[in-house]
């Protein structure tokens, strides 16, 4: 038996198998006196608890921020975290914030330019030159 | 206005290469040089890349994807021009009770396995790598020989070489190597010979040699 | 509310057994014994930082057989890890328990629980020691099953590595990171249940490690002696590495201690240790919970399903020679190395595809620089594609049989064993 064995870590990826929500908590700052906060005010009186039902996989912290503008920053999996300034939006657009916060991975934004990004090896293999028929042009 | 003092003299000196070249060529009918010529006189300077390419990547498809003439039901069969993956197991290493092997799909698999070409024959086969690969063994070394052979090595193994027995006995060196042993001193001797021999080596040449030792251990790995 | 402890009020309860493994395993799990047997770890999960406190701690542990030690108000001693009761209240681990889609009927408290490493609470009923051992038999019974029946003709070096990147401890540390796991800066009971913890610099901690302890596990250790493939299946852990043994975690405590302290890397595994075992409670918890059933789908998910190739995990030795052997063994035609092409032989950059046949059928072929390299990494893709066999995606394990109304088992492939060379 002359074979050994090299160690080596199987690679996950998020949605193969199980899926883990990549936001994993999110912070809501509001302040009680300044006008750009009224739509953040509403919108945690309105819809933060229904919000907040429907993704028990987040956790909320409501803090006051005094004398600043309202933020949503949303915290990530990978460790890093996304602020958004909310200051004068009624809360529909906050909703459409958190929903935006909720559904990043938290990467950074980078283009993507292929259309597919995958681990897993191509069926026909990668090309060659010293193999297949070919074929005369 | 510029446009045309430039054109002037382009167009006069293609006319008059083109009547000179017209003798020079006259048999490659059109050089690329003059062909360049001629369409920077009629105005065109360049020929649009988008459609060069275009033009030049419209061929017919692979006959592999052609229907037959008669119309008759077919299977397309275009194996990937990549080298073969060690997840495809070879034919002959499928189980007995593997339903490949059960099915009849034998001769699919073994034409898939071998893209050498379509038919395997004993004849049609590749060309061994090496000349003595594949050459069947000889077994020509009697018992007697073997003695003879540890006696000559005994006796004077600077003379009696590895490769001056092997070539005596017409066989391999792993094979002396097998039945003869040379003495301490003789290896002692042997390796100073080398270490002397390594220590008149520059940084290129012991370099070049630990790199080729690390290509070797990626090479069982599998990493190249 | 405060949880009473009722090791400390009576020395006679200490050596009450906690729950036992399941008897059909005959592994020993390493820090239950130690927890059982050596009152060591109670003396660290002490965290009275103040000078006062220390003399009396030590007075405590040395007259606990002896005599009943003075009365000491235990009430204000802060517990070790969190009170189970605030897992209700905890955010995080509400997020947690959601975020891993586990059953409702999977209550906060155990997954709190899970969270407890024993090198911060060492009570075996407050930490996720018995979970962990529970977890840690089922995720290796269903990776081995898997892998088995998979690839039914790896060779057994190959087998543990496999087993070691699926469920290993660096696999189980990512799949931990990748659940969203923070670990708290030092356990106590006013961390939040939410955060992994672990102390990492508690020596008299004896690590989690399964397996069955050689009697001379000393001396593999000291003199370095040679363990054989075939013994490893029968004795060590799931991956074929040996268990250090009780004596010398017990007798050596100090010098282990000194070691775990100077060395940053046994410091860093206890992270990771501590992280896997989370990962193998929170297992043992959907078993206990939800049964077999849940607990082999929540396995495959999330640990199963993630990729590993297989084909980077052999490094040869003597790829030709094993492939001369294997054909001489299933009676094929001796390899013979054939040139498919090749191109700028007399250049500086040659390229050689080699292939070797058996006959006329082809085995595997291989690209390299020179015809020797061509010809060996042919062999070694050959010898790959005979390790790699597989009966397909779609072929059964044997705990499919487990369930009620299941098919009856059919066999599966069983191969002769690896090539001997």
């Amino acid at each position: 038996m002359t074979i050994r064995a090299l160690e080596k870590v199987s690679v996950g990826q998020n949605g193969v198998g199980a899926f883990i929500l990549q936001c994993k908590r999110m912070d809501i700052h509001y302040c009680d006196y300044s006008g750009s906060s009224r739509g953040m005010n509403a919108f945690i009186k309105s819809q933060l608890a229904k919000f907040a039902s429907t993704h028990p996989q987040i956790e909320f912290a409501v803090s006051p921020r005094p004398r600043k503008h309202p933020v949503l920053t949303g915290h990530y999996i990978n460790g890093k975290h996304k602020s958004i300034c909310v200051k004068n939006m009624d809360s529909l657009q906050i909703l459409k914030k958190a929903e935006l916060l909720r559904d990043a991975s938290g990467e950074k934004i980078r283009k993507v330019n292929k259309p597919i990004t995958s681990i897993t090896e191509s069926v026909r293999g990668v090309w060659s030159p010293y193999h297949g028929k070919g074929m005369a042009v | 206005m510029e446009t045309r003092h430039l054109l002037r003299p382009l167009s006069s000196l293609s006319s008059s290469t083109t009547t000179t070249a017209t003798a020079s060529a006259m048999s490659s009918s059109t050089s690329p040089f003059t062909r360049s010529i001629v369409a920077a006189a009629t105005g065109r300077r360049h020929q649009s890349t988008t459609s060069r390419t275009k033009k030049m990547l419209k061929i017919p498809p692979h006959p592999d994807f052609l229907t037959p003439r008669e119309g008759e039901s077919h299977i397309i069969y275009n194996p990937p021009s990549a080298a073969p993956s060690v997840y495809h197991t070879p034919f002959k290493f499928l189980p007995k009770t593997d339903p490949r092997r059960q099915a009849n799909l034998t001769q699919l698999i073994r034409s898939s396995a071998d893209l050498s070409g379509p038919s395997a024959n004993a004849n049609n086969l590749p060309p061994p790598s090496t000349k003595r690969e594949g050459a069947p063994k000889m077994y020509n070394v009697t018992r007697e020989q073997v003695d003879e052979m540890r006696t000559l090595r005994a006796e004077d193994p600077a003379k009696w070489s590895v490769q001056k027995l092997a070539e005596r006995y017409k066989c391999s060196h792993l094979f002396i190597m097998m039945c003869c042993k040379a003495g301490p001193e003789h290896k002692a001797q042997e390796r100073e010979r080398l270490e002397a021999i390594k220590a008149r080596w520059g940084p290129i040449r012991s370099g070049a040699r630990e790199e080729r030792k690390k290509r070797k251990a990626l090479l069982f790995k599998g990493a190249i | 509310m405060k949880r009473i402890r009722i090791d400390r009020l009576s020395s006679q309860l200490l050596a009450a057994t906690p729950a036992r493994p399941p008897p059909s395993s005959n592994r020993i799990p390493r820090a239950l014994a130690a927890s059982r047997l050596s009152p060591a770890p109670s003396v660290c999960q002490t965290r009275c930082q103040s000078t006062a406190a220390s003399p009396e701690v030590i007075y405590e542990d040395a007259g606990r057989d002896v005599a009943a030690p003075k009365p000491i108000d235990y009430s204000k001693r802060p517990l070790p890890s969190p009170h189970p009761d605030r897992a209700l209240r905890s955010a995080k681990l509400a997020a947690l328990h959601a975020r891993l889609s586990l059953s409702s009927k999977i209550p906060l408290q155990t997954l709190a629980r899970t969270l407890i490493d024993p090198s911060a609470d060492a009570h075996p009923r407050f930490n996720n020691v018995n979970l962990a051992f529970v977890g840690a038999a089922l995720l290796q019974y269903h990776t081995s099953e898997f892998l088995v029946t998979r690839y039914p003709r790896l060779p057994m070096t190959i087998l543990f590595a496999a087993m070691k990147g699926y469920a290993g401890v660096p696999a189980l540390h990512q799949i931990a990171r990748a659940w969203g796991i923070e670990a708290a800066a030092t356990p106590g009971e006013e961390v939040d249940p939410g955060l992994l913890q672990f102390a990492p610099d508690r020596p008299t901690v004896t690590m989690n490690r399964w397996g069955y302890v050689r009697a001379e596990s000393k001396e593999l250790q000291r003199y370095k002696w040679r363990r054989g493939v075939s013994s490893r299946i029968l004795y060590d852990d799931a991956f074929g590495e040996l268990v250090p043994g009780e004596s010398e975690q017990s007798h050596d405590g100090l010098e282990l201690s000194k070691q775990r302290n100077t060395k940053d890397m046994i410091v860093e595994d206890v992270a990771q240790n501590a992280h896997a075992n989370f990962v193998r409670a929170v297992i043992g918890a959907v078993y206990l919970h939800c049964g077999r059933d849940v607990a082999k789908t929540f396995a495959k998910a999330h640990v199963l399903s993630r990729q590993l190739d297989l084909a980077n995990l052999f490094n040869f030795k003597l790829p030709t020679r094993e492939l001369v052997r294997l054909c001489a063994r299933e009676n094929f035609d001796a390899p013979v190395a054939r040139l498919l092409s090749e191109t700028g032989r007399l250049s500086r950059t040659p390229v050689f595809v080699v292939g070797i046949y058996s006959g006329t059928d082809k085995l595997g072929e291989g690209v390299g620089p020179s015809l020797d390299a061509a010809r060996i990494s042919a062999a070694i893709n050959a010898l790959k594609s005979w390790y790699l066999y597989s009966p397909g995606d779609t072929v059964g394990v044997p705990s499919d049989t487990l369930a009620e109304d299941a098919a009856p088992w059919k066999p599966v492939y069983v191969d002769i064993g690896e090539i001997i060379s």
